[in-house]
């Protein structure tokens, strides 16, 4: 019993827990009294907003489709995007070859060493030669691309003195005409007659098939045709889903134009698996390093589903990271915390406080809790707040993302751990430096930033491991992982297919793992960093305020 | 062991700012009653009470508040109530609400606290503005919630630094009577002030500290009497000085007249108790009409320079 006459456990313990209620009541009251606590909450609060405009406009405008490998670009200008060109076998770049067009059969050849120079008929050709010709099609018309001979509706040139083949050598694509009537042939044509061969060079010859009429599908149908089969891991992946590459029920089966030419190679790739892509991995950063997938394999993301996915979570990471754990986890404290103390003594009501029976390092301890309790029902309200908006707003078909709520969790989590460090922090420089100890906050703050931002970008470089800001973006990492266990993937991706949705540059994978890559042994260790480093903090604070003097 | 110990005691106690000296050399013992520091600007009244309220530390000497070293342990404020000589307060909060969040943070329940400020305002007059802002109270109002959130805990020692600084006459009074009551009640008090008459209103039991120093420490009345031996001036402001000058110059206290301006006399004395027992008898007898009667010598800087001159 105590001197009044109560128990020691009423007028120690539980009068200890009042002046600590009291104390943290009293700091409550007098940061929701000043007007820079609602000034620089109402900025965050203003930043938020800002921030789920731009995302809400981002969500309403939808994640147009974009052509990732190219399907739909009508290269040769023949009217049939490079899908169906490809679906029938026909050549992207040859505006002569295209759907419905009609095929070259190959029949036989004149080899550079055959010994039999000379062949007649009425063929289509592909090589060199001297033409004795009975008949020649004028309309089997091109150019040097499309390595038909531009006959100029038979007003070709006179070829040079000398010996053709010997001492000038013909164009690709060009005929000439001797003055003993004959043609100096280089490129495809079609003819009748006889034609010589010289040494040396070679000629092949069959035929074209019928034409028919294939009426050219839309663009957009070649846009997304399939979606990624991808798991995270290198080697051989998403075998082709849509039957490109296998041609089942395809209308026409393309074959070789050329001798030397494989139209459709279900192994282009050459990993012994057929209508597959491969992805290979570089196994020190685990980033993609190429994509090769077999001829007509599509192996692109559909990008209404990964886009809207990949920005989703870019702005959930960004926001938590740069928003809260930066912006808020800087200028709160920098405004509530470096004058808990500092601004008693400035208004000279410090006695107050100081001639109760409450230990001076208790005292901090209590202030720095009071700021804790404001900022922290500030961030968890913001937080809930931005979740349950993201989650209506956000892709997919469920109404709300409960699966997204782990990640604000973690978001609240960094940014409650970071005031509490650089309250504590700010608090205690406040004691020490009542005049100037703003600007050595504005210093620190601009240290923190700037080892923020780095931190983003390189999680790993050891410099930010002195940084508090650091340890809080580490704790949105790893939990985004465990949340989000794909997210891994749907950043390689961003960085293979070059879908800049901001997620490859915002996130990494959390680093403090101690090897084992785990994300809940890096919040693990994050927060027991932020904790003991705040702790260290107010005994600091404490100790200097137990010993300092009060004019 | 600490309620046998005495409210105050002061063993040598020196405090030094750099250069410049707070308090030197000081020894005191205060328990029970109320006692009034005197002493002007500067003299150490506000480094004296720094000390008992653990906020310095002194350089040399020792303080000790029932008992215990209040730079060492905030224990001992359980039983102080401090009311400081600044003006600042929660201007946002209401009286009640000040007073009761003050005895919260003595580790009263929320309960307890709204009971004893509201007992405690009554004490001190505030019954009815206690829901009014502090911010919007008069000066003596400001001065009393003070008192009153000194008091709110029931403390054994109540320090007050320079309560009556700043407040009309009314205000002064009330709070006078406030101080007086407590010190009735058995509590020990420490009032500061540099106004010797205010505190001669409030208590016999002094202090003087001038320069840091602890120059007188007893009752005021002996230390009066001593200064009263010594030459006196009383003012006289009246239509006939020269005819009350001749009334008065045969009479035993006074030695000697002056006129220092037109209408006014000068008596000096040696003995300023008896020359004020004689003195309205002989105006009423002379006829003479007077318009105020003042003892220029009669204040803090007369005693100090009487102490500090030595006499």
């Amino acid at each position: 019993m105590d001197s009044q006459g109560r128990g020691l456990s009423e007028s120690v313990w539980t009068s200890l827990d009042r002046k600590a209620g009291a104390v943290i009541e009293l700091t409550v009251r007098q940061l929701r009294n000043k007007i820079s606590t609602w000034v620089v909450m109402a900025l965050g609060a203003l930043l938020m907003t800002l921030l789920l405009v731009f995302y809400i406009d981002a969500i309403r405008d939808g994640f147009e489709s974009i052509d990732n490998d190219g399907d739909s670009f009508d290269e040769d200008n023949d009217g049939y995007p490079m899908g169906q060109e490809r679906k029938y076998g026909t050549s992207d770049w040859d505006g002569e070859s295209f759907p419905g067009s009609g095929n070259f059969i190959f029949e036989g050849q004149i080899d550079w060493n055959a010994p039999d120079r000379s062949i007649s008929g009425n063929k289509t050709w592909e090589g060199s030669a001297i033409l004795e010709a009975t008949w020649i099609d004028y309309d089997y018309s091109g150019g040097r691309w499309s390595n038909i001979i531009d006959w100029d509706d038979g007003n070709v040139e006179q070829c040079q003195d000398g010996d053709p083949f010997d001492d000038w050598w013909p164009d690709y694509a060009s005929a000439c005409m001797q003055e003993d009537g004959t043609y100096v042939v280089s490129g495809k044509l079609k003819a009748s007659g006889n034609l010589f061969v010289p040494e040396g060079q070679y000629l092949s010859w069959g035929f074209f098939t019928q034409e028919f009429f294939v009426e050219p599908d839309p663009p957009e149908m070649y846009i997304d045709e399939d979606g990624i089969d991808w798991d995270g891991s290198g080697g051989s992946q998403g075998i082709d889903d849509d039957g490109d590459c296998l041609r089942v029920g395809w209308p026409a089966q393309a074959e070789a134009e050329m001798w030397w030419e494989d139209p459709h190679n279900p192994d282009s790739n050459r990993n012994g698996v057929s209508c597959d892509v491969v992805w290979i991995i570089n196994p020190n950063t685990g980033e993609v390093v190429s994509i090769n997938g077999d001829d007509l394999v599509d192996e692109d993301p559909v990008d209404a589903d990964y886009a809207g996915e990949s920005s989703h979570r870019a702005f959930v990471i960004a926001s938590g990271k740069v928003a809260f754990v930066l912006l808020l986890g800087l200028f709160l404290p920098l405004f509530l915390a470096l004058g808990l103390v500092r601004d008693e003594t400035e208004r000279g009501t410090l006695h107050y406080l100081l001639s109760k029976p409450i230990h001076r390092g208790e005292f901090i301890s209590y202030r720095v809790l009071g700021y804790l309790a404001v900022v922290s029902t500030y961030v968890i309200s913001l937080s809930l707040l931005m979740a349950l908006i993201t989650s209506l707003i956000g892709p997919g078909d469920e109404l709300i993302r409960f699966g997204d709520f782990p990640v604000w969790v973690g978001i609240a989590t960094a940014t409650i751990l970071v005031l509490a460090a650089y309250g504590s922090l700010f608090n205690t420089i406040g004691l020490v430096m009542p005049k100037y100890g703003v600007y050595l906050c504005i210093i620190i703050g601009v240290w923190e930033f700037a080892m923020g931002f780095t931190s983003i970008i390189s999680p790993n470089s050891p410099v930010t491991f002195l940084s508090i800001s650091h340890w809080g973006l580490q704790i949105i990492d790893a939990t985004v992982l465990a949340t989000w266990p794909d997210t891994l993937q749907y950043s390689q991706m961003s960085s293979a297919f070059g879908l800049e949705t901001g997620l490859e540059w915002i996130w990494r994978p959390p680093v403090h793992t101690l090897g084992t890559g785990n994300p809940y042994l890096s919040i693990a260790t994050s927060v027991t960093f932020l904790s003991f480093v705040s702790l260290i903090l107010i005994s600091m604070g404490s100790s200097i305020f137990q010993r300092k003097e009060i004019m | 062991m600490s309620s046998e110990s005495p409210a105050v005691i002061l063993e040598s106690v020196s405090k030094w700012y750099g250069e410049v000296i707070g308090i030197n050399d000081i020894s005191l013992a205060i328990d029970g009653g109320v006692t009034g520091v005197l002493g002007p600007n500067g003299a150490g009244k506000s480094t004296m009470f720094k000390l008992l309220l653990g906020r310095l530390k002194p350089n040399q000497g020792s303080v000790r508040l029932f008992g215990t070293d209040p730079w060492e342990s905030t224990a001992p404020f359980r039983r102080v109530g401090y009311v400081s000589e600044t003006e600042p307060l929660y201007e946002w909060m209401t009286g009640l609400d000040f007073v009761s969040t003050m005895a919260r943070l003595h580790g009263m329940t929320r309960e307890e606290a709204i009971d004893r400020a509201e007992h405690v305002l009554d004490f001190v007059g505030l019954t009815d503005v206690r829901h009014k802002e502090v911010g919007k109270y008069s000066k003596g109002m400001r001065q009393r919630i003070k008192i009153a959130h000194a008091l709110v805990h029931d403390p054994d020692l109540i320090i007050l630094d320079e309560p009556l600084h700043g407040c009309d006459p009314l205000a002064r009074t009330s709070i006078m009577s406030v101080i007086r009551e407590l010190g009735n009640r058995g509590k020990t008090v420490i009032v500061s002030s540099h106004i010797l008459e205010e505190i001669e209103r409030i208590t016999e039991q002094i202090v003087i500290l001038h320069n840091g120093r602890l120059l007188a420490l007893g009752n005021l009345h002996a230390i009066r009497g001593l200064l009263d031996k010594h030459p006196h001036r009383i003012l006289i402001e009246t239509e006939s000085p020269r005819e009350l000058a001749k009334a008065l110059i045969s009479r035993e206290p006074v030695y000697g007249v002056r006129f220092p301006d037109q209408g006014y006399l000068e008596i000096q004395t040696s003995n300023l108790s008896a020359a004020h027992s004689i003195l309205p008898q002989v105006i009423v007898d002379s006829g003479v009409k007077v318009r105020s009667v003042e003892n220029p010598d009669d204040n803090l800087e007369s005693l100090l320079g009487y102490l500090v001159g030595g006499g």
